[in-house]
């Protein structure tokens, strides 16, 4: 067996390799490469304008599950940071605290949910409070509450929660609704050519 | 946009100067902001568009007097076959609910009905939903959106009535 110097030694069929062997055998190919920059910066500024375009300043004021599927509307409103009732084909909950099971409260024949009424007058409570103590006049409590509830939740359950809201000095309800794309806008927009 | 790997040529040097006018743009400190960037956005990034419709519990009268005598009391009935509406004393047919394939309420009837109203009373802004126990909320966003959409922006939900 002959000697040989020592040092990595690949296999016949390796070196043909590019990487392991010595490219083509007895040729003088250049093995340095360019990274041409321009097409990724390119599309780095269009990852980047989409993104920005697509941002928004409000933050993540509903906790979205995937046990509740809101209901898509057109003429919505922007969102805002309030309290939040949850209601799921299981459970209804305020603020992460279970309130009770829907099954329950459909057996029920009251008009209001006593547990959600008395978590929201606590809530309430709580902000007229802090409010108070900083002696901030214009964050007087307006009485707004989201409802985030599931498409497929029956009205029974609705009107208790919706009830409660109201009996716990909530007034202003308002429905979480995912943002569906407007047939009129896009129709205006057709006829503009846009 | 950016320059061929980051060469911009400034043109020829002007005759009898050896300065070189040829600049080189450092790309990769904006390449790394753009990568900072893009990881900020995407963390941030808000995928789906979340809304609100505000309604408020069916309540008593308006106390504006004037705004009383120019609308009726508008209600709309909603049952799991059909909606009703009434318009002060006056009742229209009522509506038969028809469903898409993906299920969804063809709302056309209703839009032509309000739009009728809106016709003979254009200051009503107001509208008061009663549904049954048995309608979905899904069907009950629907026909809200719609009274928005129509111009009646004031929509009561009969939190008592079952």
């Amino acid at each position: 067996m002959a000697i040989q110097v020592p040092g990595k030694r690949f296999g016949k069929r390796l070196q043909r390799s590019r990487v392991f062997g010595k490219g083509k055998i007895g040729g003088k190919r250049l093995m340095v490469a360019d990274l041409l920059i321009t097409p990724m910066v390119d599309m780095f500024v269009i990852i980047v304008l989409f993104l920005i375009a697509n941002f928004s300043a409000t933050g993540e004021v509903l906790m979205m599950t995937k046990e509740i599927r809101l209901p898509e509307a057109v003429n919505v409103k922007e969102i805002e940071m309030v309290p939040v009732v949850m209601v799921s084909n299981e459970q209804v909950l305020v603020s992460g605290t279970v309130i009770g099971r829907v099954e329950d409260l459909s057996r029920e024949d009251y008009l209001n949910i006593p547990a959600l009424e008395e978590k929201l007058r606590e809530m309430k409570k709580q902000y007229e409070d802090l409010h108070a103590l900083a002696k901030d006049e214009s964050g007087k409590f307006k009485g707004d509450v989201n409802i985030q509830a599931d498409k497929d939740v029956h009205y029974k359950i609705m009107k208790r929660v919706m009830y409660s809201c109201l009996t716990a000095g909530y007034n202003n309800i308002n429905f979480a609704t995912q943002t569906a794309a407007s047939s009129k806008g896009e129709q205006q927009a057709s006829t503009r050519g846009l | 946009m950016a320059g061929g790997m980051g060469g911009a040529d400034l043109g020829p040097a002007s005759s009898g100067k050896k300065k070189p006018l040829d600049t080189t743009i450092n790309l990769v400190p904006f390449i790394d902001l753009m990568a900072v960037t893009i990881s900020f956005l995407i963390m941030t990034a808000v995928w789906t568009q979340i809304g609100r419709l505000q309604v408020s519990g069916a309540g008593g009268p308006s106390d504006n007097a004037d705004e009383m005598e120019k609308t009726v009391p508008l209600t709309l009935l909603i049952t799991d076959k059909e909606l009703k509406l009434t318009a002060g004393t006056s009742s229209f047919d009522p509506i038969p609910i028809l469903r898409d394939v993906k299920g969804r309420i063809d709302l056309s009837k209703l839009q032509m009905r309000i739009k009728e109203v809106r016709g003979n009373l254009p200051d009503q802004a107001a509208i008061t939903l009663q549904p049954e126990d048995n309608v979905r909320y899904e069907d009950l966003i629907r026909i809200i959106d719609e009274c928005i959409g129509d111009g009646l922006p004031n929509v009561s939900v009969a939190a008592a009535i079952g």
